[in-house]
């Protein structure tokens, strides 16, 4: 495998025993703890640690942890809770911690971060970025979904779409540089994947005129090394699904937002990409708009696309297809198949063939009324786009709240919202710096509700689901000792008997769990879970 | 009544802050048909969520009805500005023009035009005071199962009122949802649905008392479809009487300004 900061590493040796002879500091090795890229491959193989989004490449987010079980759950108890001064208005916490040698690295809302002692939640150090007062996406969003690391640099993309990295040891900032102009509609949310010798990162603002990407840059320097758009340029592959006009491919959306997949052994790249701009409106978008709303397979090495598949062709709902993708080997209608799983906004549960995209099954998970099976040519047939009404909302049968997958039980754990809109499209005038969602959606609040839900993927069926009372956005985690950890809108972080669904323990944290998703870790001999929830973190264990 | 309060502190707040506050200089009160046009869209994007794409209300209130009386452009600008303590309505970081912009369509389709009453006010109060009161308050004083109707004419016309009135159980106010728990030992104790979750259920019973349920120790909970408010048809309320407790909520429908500390109050 490639220990690829190597020249990095010199150089960082250098440094360090430069400041050692000068300071008379006794030489021993003074970071035990760099974080390689085979660290990385090996993911949550180490029990002491979670290095990125997912825990590993897979997206799974499964732990091998099997301390906490559906025998002793109910024991649960709080450990720690971190307080912080800022928050996000009806959101909180997005991010899933890293944690390292007993620390927890953690963004906040506000572009806030934290180096915080996993056994007490003491504070080692705090970043916050100074901000300009005139965001556009990021004022009205104000999140971040988590750190990626690599040697002991920290990466963390920033509201007003900045790439910065903070040294591990002390939140001070290496380097920063510009992903995107904030001032036209962009924003930077998602938690950096580190893979080999890049930083992948990707972009949110496709509800304003802007247009997607994703990026590849250089953990030492910030250098950019490559860039793919979401949204073709004009005669390049993919521009013929849109109207022939330069401005309209300009800022047709395609955000990047949530962190993506990866497969070492085909150096491959799993990538969701989000709505076409403007969201409702489509007359003057007609076509079906690639490369928004789908799933990239993708080249690390040059960015380049080896596939897509296109969930929502020519979306009017805004359903962003900004999931975790989920990479399993799965025997499906009698093959093996690498496969690659998404359990969408618009509603259908997705199983493809990872190595050529080919749909090997997508079926409903929710009670969606726009569609109820895929047609021949892979792609859903469409009863009711919307203006009837009672087809998912905006925010879709479920939404960026990561899912987890059981391999030992083979079951998809997925957060799922079932709700009711009527949309209406509308014209609207498309201004850089300015929504433009053109349109609105009317919800029936009477007719939702939230379930956890575990999917056999090899079929598609529901094999059981416990019910929230509003939707949920809480993330989803599972453990090999058959646990599955949920939040609910109401404020209830949650165990569960991954073969039954059976309720095991819930902790009122007081506020809803909103887009964040449960991580776990041992530290001394202990199983820690911890959840984000509005403006606190909150550690819990077996007594 | 119970059931035709719409989101009362923001409603109020917004409300209060429109009547009570006389135009700025620099308010869109001529604000052109581009402005209004852009109000509207930024409308539906950013505020249709809770007050309803057609500004009637979801969670959020009625914002059709907010010029009920001498009001304020800017009052309604910096209500938008700053949000609503104590509500879910947040503070905008937008900017000033899209703001104005916003409030040039609310004005511009408000429906409100400083609606009258015909009933007799003091008899409407009496009426109140003697079948209305032991459930719902108005300046302070009355019960607490219903909402507080100080403000509801604000942001209701006198026909919803009226329809409300006449058939309480046609809808239900968030919060005010008749529910009945069942114990195990077959206690029954109805109440309002406070707040509710997979665990448990929080109401205030017909005591007037706030108390949360644990679901795992009681045997049912069912959700009503009648209200705890008696529906009041003719025979209960003649149409004249109804008339005049109309006119009576009408009467706070411009003046009454949000509760404050009594005076001399702890101000320290």
């Amino acid at each position: 495998m490639l220990r690829k900061p190597l020249l990095y590493r010199v150089g960082f040796l250098c440094v360090l025993a430069s400041v050692s002879s000068t300071f008379g500091v006794a030489q021993s090795p003074r970071d035990p703890n760099p974080i390689t890229y085979d660290d990385l491959l090996s993911g949550l193989k180490n029990p002491a640690s979670w290095l990125m989004y997912s825990g590993d490449y897979s997206g799974q987010r499964h732990s091998p942890l099997k301390q906490i079980t559906p025998d002793n759950a109910s024991r649960l108890a709080a450990q720690w809770t971190f307080q912080t001064e800022t928050m996000a208005r009806g959101r909180g916490f997005e991010a899933t911690p890293l944690v390292i040698d007993g620390v927890i690295y953690v963004t906040g809302p506000n572009d806030y971060a934290w180096a915080i002692d996993a056994r007490t939640g003491r504070q080692f150090w705090r970043y916050r970025r100074d901000l300009p007062n005139n965001l556009t996406y990021g004022a009205s969003v104000p999140v971040n979904r988590g750190f990626g690391v690599l040697g002991d640099r920290l990466f963390m993309t920033t509201l007003d779409a900045h790439l910065v990295s903070l040294d591990r040891k002390t939140g001070t900032v290496l380097w920063d540089v510009q992903l995107a102009d904030y001032k036209i509609g962009h924003s930077a949310t998602v938690s950096p994947l580190v893979v080999k010798d890049k930083v992948i990162v990707g972009i949110s603002g496709g509800d304003y005129p802007t247009r997607g990407f994703l990026d590849a840059y250089d953990p030492a320097t910030g250098k950019r090394i490559w860039r793919l758009y979401t949204v073709p340029s004009p005669g390049e592959p993919g521009s013929e699904t849109w109207p022939a006009a330069p401005e309209l491919l300009a800022r047709g959306g395609g955000g990047t937002w949530v962190t993506g997949s990866y497969d070492p052994e085909t150096n491959t790249l799993y990538w969701g990409t989000g709505n076409p701009n403007p969201d409702y409106y489509g007359e003057d978008r007609k076509g079906q708009n690639l490369y928004t709303c789908s799933l990239l397979a993708i080249d690390a090495d040059t960015g380049t696309v080896k596939w897509y598949y296109q969930f929502t062709p020519h979306d009017l709902h805004d359903w962003d297809s900004n999931h975790v993708p989920v990479l399993a080997d799965l025997t499906v209608g009698g093959q093996r198949h690498k496969v690659v799983m998404v359990a969408n906004r618009n509603g259908f549960f997705y199983v493809l063939d990872r190595t050529n995209g080919k749909v090997l099954l997508g079926k409903p998970f929710t009670d969606t009324t726009w569609a109820r099976e895929l047609g021949p040519d892979g792609h859903p047939i469409v009863l009711n786009e919307g203006t009837k009404g009672c087809i998912p909302d905006n925010w879709g049968g479920t939404n960026f709240m990561p899912p987890s997958y059981d391999p030992d039980l083979r079951l998809f754990f997925v957060t799922a919202r079932e709700t009711c809109a009527q949309y209406v499209p509308e014209h609207q005038t498309i201004a850089p710096g300015r929504f433009s969602l053109s349109g609105t959606v009317r919800r029936d609040l009477n007719q939702q509700y939230g379930a956890l839900r575990a999917i056999d993927p090899t079929t598609g069926e529901r094999r059981w689901e416990f019910r929230f009372t509003t939707p949920s956005f809480a993330g989803v985690l599972s453990t090999a000792s058959g646990v599955v950890f949920d939040g609910d809108n109401e404020g209830n972080f949650m165990a569960f008997d991954a073969r039954t669904g059976r309720n095991l323990w819930h902790y009122q944290t007081g506020s809803p769990i909103w887009g964040g998703a449960p991580m776990t870790f041992m530290l001394d001999g202990k199983q820690y879970v911890v959840i984000g929830s509005g403006t606190a973190i909150t550690a819990f264990a077996l007594p | 009544m119970r059931s035709i309060v719409c989101a009362l502190v923001l409603g109020s707040a917004l409300v209060w802050g429109a009547a009570h506050l006389g135009a700025q200089a620099g308010a869109p009160r001529d604000a052109g048909a581009a402005a209004i046009e852009s109000g509207g869209a930024l409308f539906r994007e950013r505020c249709a969520d809770c007050h309803g794409a057609d500004a009637k209300g979801v969670r959020g209130p009625d914002l059709t009805r907010i010029w009920t009386a001498p009001s304020s452009d800017e009052r309604a600008f910096q209500i938008i500005r700053n949000g609503v303590p104590g509500s879910i309505m947040p503070p905008s970081s937008a900017p000033d023009d899209e703001l104005r912009a916003i409030v040039a369509y609310l004005r511009s389709i408000s429906t409100a035009k400083g609606e009258s009453s015909t009933g007799n006010v003091a008899n409407g109060q009496r009426i109140f005071g003697q079948q209305c009161a032991s459930c719902h308050r108005i300046a302070d004083r009355g019960g607490y199962l219903g909402p507080d109707l100080s403000r509801i004419a604000a942001s209701q016309s006198n026909q919803v009122l009226t329809d409300a009135i006449r058939n309480a159980s046609a809808s239900f106010t968030s919060g005010y949802e008749p529910v009945t728990l069942v114990t195990r030992d077959g206690q029954r104790i109805q109440g309002a649905r406070k707040a509710e979750d997979a665990f448990s259920i929080q109401i205030m019973d017909t005591h007037e008392r706030l108390q949360g349920y644990v679901k795992g120790n009681l045997r049912e909970v069912i959700r009503e479809k009648t209200s705890l408010m008696p529906d009041f048809g003719p025979d209960r309320l003649n149409n004249q009487d109804l008339n005049d407790v109309v006119a009576y909520l009408a009467t706070f429908r411009a003046s009454q300004p949000p509760r404050r500390p009594p005076a001399g109050g702890d101000d320290r």
